[in-house]
Order: C-alpha cells, then sequence, then structure tokens
C-alpha cells in the first residue's frame, strides 16, 4: 500500500528539519563508540554479536537503536550502560573510557526493575542514597521527579500496586534523579498494552524535552523509533553491523497525527527495507479443506 | 460463591468459608476415626482386658485385672482368652468331679485367701473397696457374703451366672464356718475359682481419646514424680534446645548462605563440602557430640545445630540465586556499589522467601529434638515419653507427642500469620491469603468480612490511565 503512495524520499528534509540537524552536530558530542566488537563464545564456536560500531551521539539527541531479532541491540546498550564489556574498541562518555556501570549513565530495563520492597518515593531515592546524600532535600527531590512523570499521589504506594505503565514512569523517575548525561532504555514499554505504549511515549518525549538528558532508545517497534528519535541507528545481524544511520525528517514537535505523514511513512518505509530486505517470506501452508466451495470467503 | 458451586472443581479454589470448614474438618476426621475405633466394642478391638481374674493350677504366669490377653487364637501358640477361661474352668470341673466322688481335694488356707482375693477388683472397681484394700481380707471376707446373698449386686463389672455360682458355692462353704473374717477359719477344702471375665479392648498402644485427654491433662496439672521436673519445665527445657539450636545454625547459616549465593567465590568453596556433609546423618555424630560437650545440654543443642545448619546453609543460598538479576542490574546502574547491592538489594530482597526457608527449616529443627534430648542424659518431654513409654503408659505417652507437634504446628502457623506484617509489599501474601485458621475465627465472629472489598483487589490507577 505504502508504494501506491507518491512517498517523498526518506533523506528529503524540509528547511527547518535540515537546520534542526545542524544545530544538533554543533552541539558536543556526548557519546563516541569507536570500532566496538563483542564476540561471545560457546560451545557452537564464536559469535560475533557485534563487529565494528562506530558512530557519535551528540548532547540531548534522541537515538534509537533498531534492528532485526539477534542484531544486538541489546548488547550494544549493556556494553554502553556498563553491564556488560566490549571485545574491541571502546565507547567514551563526555571523553571518558566506559567502564562498568554508573551514576552518570541511567538505564531503563524492559522488565520491571523497580525494588518491590520500596515505596516509590524510596526507590526514586535509590540512587540519591546510595551516592552518600541523605536528608530532606533528597526527598524533596524525590518528589518532583516523581511529579515530573505524573505520578504525584502515589508516593507511597508500593510497585506491586501499580499498572506496568506507572511502573516504568517510576523507573524512569528513578534514573534521571540521579541526574546522568545519559540514559539508556531497552525495550522498556515493549511488555506494555499498545494503549498505553502510545500514552509512554508522549510522556517520554515531554519528559526528554524538559530535562537535559541524552537518551539512547532501543526498540523493534518502527512507529516508535520514528516517532521518538532524532536519528535511527539501523543494525544488522550476523554479525551486528550498522546498516544505515538515519536522519529522521519527520518534524518536532511530534504528535500523533504525524503517523500518517509522508516524511514519516517514507521512513517506516526504508527501514521495513532495512529490516526485511527480501521482504517477509510466507510459507504456503499444506491445503486441507474443511469448507465446501459456496463457503469461500476469498 | 453459591450454595450451587461443585465441592469438586478442577483447580478452582473452594469459598473461604468452605476452606475454613475442610481445614477443620481435617483436623475432625483423624479424631473422628480414633474415636470410632476406641468405642465401638465390635469393631477391631484385638485384645480381651481382664476384669475378674483367676489363678491357674501349676502355671506361674499370672494375669492380673488390667492385663491384656489376645480375644482370639490366631495360632497354636497364642495364649488367647478363651484359653485361660478354659483352664480355670476345667480345674473347676476337676475339683468339682473331685467332691462328686466323695474325695474332695484339699489345698491349703493360704491358696484359699489367695482365691478369694480375686474378687477384690470386683469391689474396687465398684467403690466398695479403696485401692488400698486389694490384699484386706477382712473386707474381702465380707463382699464375698454380701454378694452371694445377693445383697450387693455388682454393675461396672457384672458377674457372669457361671460367677454368681461360683461366688455362692464358696460362701456355702465358707461363710458356714464363720460370717467374718478370720485367718484360723478358713477351710482347706479347695475352693472353686472364680472364672476370668474380661471385656474386648484395643491394644495399650492404643489408649481411647478420653483416657489421653484425662491422663494429659493429670500429668500436665499433677507432679508425679517429685524428684524430677515438672511438665511445664520439661517443655520449657525442650523448646530452649530446639530454638538455642535453630537460633545457633541461623547465626552461622543465614550469612553464609547469602554470600554463597552472592558470591561464586563462596559457593564454589562452601557447597560441595555442605552437600555432601548433610548426607550424613545428624544422630550419628551423637557420641561424638557428647565426648565433645558432655552429656548435659550443649550436645543435644549441637546435634539440633547439625541437623539443621548444612540444610540452611544449601537452602538459603538457592533463595540467595533466585533474586532476580535484573534488580540487580538496575541497582547498579544507579550506582549502588558492592556494599550498597548486598544491604540494598540482595537482603532485602530475599527477606520474604528467606522468613519462609526459615520457617521450614525451624521445622527440620523440631524433628531433631526428641534424638537430641535422647543423647547423653535424657531430659526435657522425651525422657518423660521414654519413662512412660517403658511402663507402657501410653495414655501419658501420647499427649506429650501432641503437644510437640501443636507447638511446631502452632509456631508456624503465627509465622505465617505474622508474614503480611512484615512484608506488606509482597503482593502473594498481603491480601488475600490471610492464614486459615485465623480466617476461621475470623469466620466464626463475622462471616461477612470475607466478602472482598474492591479496595482490596483492585491495583490504584492513576485518572490518565
Amino acid at each position: 500500500m505504502i508504494d501506491e503512495l507518491q512517498l517523498p524520499s526518506y533523506r528529503e528534509q524540509s528547511p527547518e528539519v535540515a537546520s534542526r540537524f545542524k544545530s544538533i552536530y554543533e552541539r558536543p558530542v556526548k557519546l563516541e563508540v569507536k570500532g566496538l566488537g563483542r564476540t561471545f563464545n560457546s560451545n557452537k564456536g564464536t559469535v560475533r554479536a557485534l563487529h565494528d560500531i562506530s558512530f557519535n551521539v551528540h548532547r540531548r539527541e534522541f537515538i534509537s537503536v533498531i534492528g532485526p531479532s539477534g542484531c544486538g541491540k541489546s548488547t550494544l546498550i549493556r556494553i554502553l550502560a556498563g553491564l556488560d564489556f566490549p571485545t574491541s574498541g571502546e565507547a567514551l562518555l563526555d571523553g571518558k573510557t566506559i567502564f562498568g556501570p554508573g551514576r552518570d549513565r541511567g538505564m531503563v530495563f524492559q522488565g520491571y526493575t523497580l525494588f518491590p520492597w520500596l515505596t516509590v518515593k524510596k526507590n526514586v531515592m535509590f540512587g540519591l542514597e546510595v551516592s552518600g546524600r541523605t536528608g530532606s532535600s533528597v526527598e524533596a527531590e524525590a518528589r518532583s521527579w516523581i511529579e515530573i512523570v505524573g505520578l504525584a499521589g502515589f508516593e507511597n504506594a508500593y510497585p506491586s500496586q501499580l499498572s506496568g505503565g506507572m511502573k516504568q514512569r517510576v523507573a524512569i523517575a528513578r534514573s534521571l534523579a540521579n541526574n546522568p548525561s545519559m540514559l539508556f532504555m531497552d525495550e522498556p514499554f515493549g511488555a506494555l498494552d499498545a494503549q498505553t505504549r502510545c500514552q509512554m511515549q508522549s510522556y517520554l518525549l515531554q519528559i526528554w524535552r524538559n530535562v537535559d538528558v541524552t537518551i539512547m532508545f532501543v526498540t523493534h517497534d518502527l512507529d516508535e523509533a520514528i516517532y521518538l528519535s532524532d536519528r535511527i541507528l539501523v543494525l544488522k545481524a550476523k554479525p551486528g553491523e550498522i546498516n544505515e544511520f538515519i536522519e529522521v525528517p519527520v518534524p518536532r514537535p511530534r504528535s500523533v497525527d504525524q503517523l500518517l505523514s509522508p516524511t514519516f511513512l517514507a521512513t517506516k518505509k526504508r527501514l521495513e527495507e532495512l529490516i526485511h530486505p527480501e521482504g517477509t517470506e510466507i510459507k504456503e501452508l499444506p491445503v486441507k479443506r474443511f469448507v465446501s466451495a459456496d463457503e469461500e470467503i476469498e | 460463591m453459591s450454595k450451587f458451586d461443585p465441592w469438586l472443581a478442577i483447580r478452582k479454589p473452594l469459598s473461604p468459608q468452605r476452606q475454613a470448614l475442610l481445614t477443620v474438618v481435617s483436623f475432625l476426621l483423624p479424631i473422628f476415626v480414633w474415636c470410632i475405633v476406641s468405642y465401638i466394642p465390635w469393631l477391631w478391638h484385638p485384645d480381651m482386658v481382664v476384669t475378674v481374674s483367676a489363678d491357674r493350677h501349676d502355671v506361674t504366669t499370672v494375669y492380673s485385672v488390667g492385663d491384656r490377653l489376645p480375644r482370639h487364637k490366631e495360632s497354636e501358640d497364642d495364649f488367647a482368652f478363651v484359653d485361660f477361661v478354659e483352664d480355670v474352668r476345667e480345674r473347676n470341673e476337676e475339683i468339682q468331679a473331685a467332691r462328686d466322688s466323695g474325695e474332695p481335694m484339699e489345698s491349703s488356707r493360704r491358696a484359699n485367701k489367695k482365691v478369694l482375693r480375686h474378687l477384690a477388683p470386683v469391689g474396687i472397681a465398684e467403690g466398695w473397696l479403696t485401692r488400698d484394700q486389694a490384699t484386706d481380707d477382712t473386707a474381702i471376707y465380707t463382699l464375698w457374703g454380701e454378694i452371694a446373698r445377693g445383697e450387693k449386686q455388682p454393675s461396672k463389672v457384672q458377674l457372669s451366672q457361671e460367677n454368681l455360682a461360683v461366688v455362692r458355692d464358696n460362701w456355702s462353704k465358707v461363710g458356714a464356718i464363720s460370717e467374718t473374717y478370720d485367718s484360723k477359719k478358713i477351710p482347706t477344702e479347695i475352693l472353686l475359682n472364680l472364672i476370668p471375665q474380661g471385656k474386648p479392648s484395643n491394644p495399650v498402644f492404643v489408649p481411647a481419646p478420653h483416657e489421653v485427654v484425662q491422663t494429659g491433662i493429670y500429668d500436665w496439672t499433677h507432679q508425679r514424680d517429685p524428684d524430677k521436673p515438672a511438665m511445664f519445665e520439661r517443655y520449657g527445657h525442650s523448646l530452649t534446645i530446639v530454638f538455642s539450636g535453630f537460633l545457633l545454625s541461623c547465626l552461622f547459616g543465614v550469612p553464609l548462605g547469602i554470600l554463597s549465593g552472592t558470591y561464586d567465590f563462596f559457593a564454589k568453596i562452601v557447597e560441595p563440602f555442605t552437600d555432601f556433609f548433610r548426607y550424613m546423618p545428624a544422630p550419628a555424630f551423637s557420641t561424638i557430640l557428647v565426648a565433645i560437650l558432655s552429656v548435659y545440654d550443649a550436645p543435644k543443642i549441637g546435634l539440633v545445630f547439625l541437623g539443621t545448619y548444612f540444610q540452611m546453609v544449601l537452602v538459603i543460598s538457592n533463595t540467595t540465586r533466585t533474586l532476580d538479576r535484573s534488580l540487580l542490574e538496575a541497582a547498579q546502574t544507579l550506582g549502588a556499589k558492592s556494599k550498597d547491592m548486598m544491604f540494598r538489594v540482595i537482603i532485602p530482597g530475599i527477606m520474604p522467601k528467606l522468613y519462609n526457608d526459615l520457617r521450614i527449616l525451624l521445622g527440620w529443627a523440631w524433628t531433631w529434638l526428641v534424638i537430641a534430648e535422647l543423647i547423653g542424659t535424657k531430659s526435657g518431654l522425651t525422657e518423660f515419653i521414654e519413662t512412660q513409654g517403658r511402663f507402657r503408659n501410653f495414655d501419658s505417652v501420647y499427649p506429650t507427642i501432641i503437644i510437640i507437634g501443636l507447638t511446631g504446628y502452632v509456631t508456624d502457623q503465627i509465622l505465617a500469620a505474622l508474614r503480611p506484617l512484615f512484608f506488606p509489599w509482597d503482593p502473594q501474601h498481603s491480601s488475600q491469603k490471610l492464614n486459615v485458621i485465623i480466617r476461621f475465627f475470623k469466620w466464626l465472629t463475622n462471616s461477612e468480612c470475607y466478602v472482598k472489598s474492591e479496595q482490596d483487589t483492585k491495583t490504584l490507577t492513576s485518572n490518565d490511565q
């Protein structure tokens, strides 16, 4: 259907979008990834999960990582968060090599990782408390973060009393409370239903606009990637390499109406081509009929 | 939950009322079976308990009142109650035959006095004689006369017609000489024996419920032997052994379990040996424990420790490993270092499971109690069980066993009921799984409390979702 529409090229940018990208590139480089590689040794031999990944992310940019399953997008983000390590190359945050997890890089996981024994407020205070801070200022800060993610009034609720979307918003607040320079998100809305996910995307954009944070977001949902991102890092599998780094031509501020705009669809079409290069192959099932010919539906 | 809901529905929980009801029934059912077995005479009752006894001619084995004999002859070697009766009856027939032939057998005054004394238990059962009067020949002599004349008719132990005839026959011989007891005036001509009587009974190791309850109450309110500790003292001692052993094992087992669940280093250096050691049964070490720790409480506590500690380390290290790894990763990305990870994530995270583990392990500790108290000098409730069991006072043994079981069970149920107080955040048990027993009492007082309120079940949701 997309083919029938006269779509512009996804590379065509309106003047506003072009100048926006120009200003992004003028900002200092936040994250510099240089020749990053990761191999796993299993009893079946060595698997190259990531191979020679290099890219830059600028301050306050919103980057999505997308790719077919098994392309190593989760591995990439885990290495950058410090939960895994590269077997070659390196990544620098603010010019310093990343080594191990740290409070300068927040992470929101796909599963719910709130500490179930702590209230919402205590969860948000966790990062501040382990950094050695105590007192009422910590609590006030936590409250303001809870307010920012729209959960004022739930400070004393336990995670088990919250819905999935609310849990993830607390997780975002908990990460942001540490004032990280980068926030990594590993399919954070993957477990949510479609409607909640849509809301969460809007919330995330609102939060991102008001907070000085650079976001790197892993997803397998094309719409989500386009809707949220400035640029989309498309990986390919076996080995995990950069396929293309797409500048999303959809102007900001984003709204749900843009989901059917020509630029949006053009980008989506390009992503489809990159992720399923030969189209999705559908095997014919063996025919066994249980209906008569006059009951044929197509 | 309507009345029409089936009682048997595959993998569907019953209504709380029904659950509570069934919980009570599950306790009543065994008690009911016990009552049926004890109180319905034609059910089982393989033995006869002797109510009227006799001495057999030329046989040294004596059956006194209260002794049990098999009711039926199962094999040739058995000496059943019927054989006992038959022996005595044959002897009486011989005596009668000798009398009929005009040459009555001679006996001694002493032997005849013994024959007369066999009526004493009948008098004691009726309350006509006190327990001390079992050898009071004067009182027994008077009783023979009274029963022979029909002035007294035993109702608790009803004498058979056969025995009433024996009483009258003997009295006609004895009473003719003297109406009152005079040891010189007992005839030397042989008297007839009372024919043994008995009633069906269960074996001595199955006392009836009322006997167990009565003896239990007696034991716990009276002191049988002033030289020995009272029941409450014994009970306190047993509790001390169990809890000391358990707490000691917690003191070492919990930290080590958590460490080896957290660090592979500790797991690899601790677990293989622990895994091996737990297959060596703790009681096997009893003599060694006594050699090291002398004979008093120390080796007993040591045995409970040995029996609990190794299981504890393994169970807790496994529990620690079940903590969701992503919680640890989340904590790391929030800047938590090793110490924070341990004290702010791992320990609070495993607490509810640890609590349950410790409940189960406390049950383990209980199972070691009896063996522990048997080593060295016997002590506590076990010593009582041992001693009474040796005297075949099983009606004293059962209450003690039941107390041990009840204490363990009640402790566990209380700990289970307290769980939601300690871990209000744990959704598994916070609201719905209120302890069944507490539930039952709540239901007795107010059955309305079970209709779940809306607030209990629904999660908090914000307006915008």
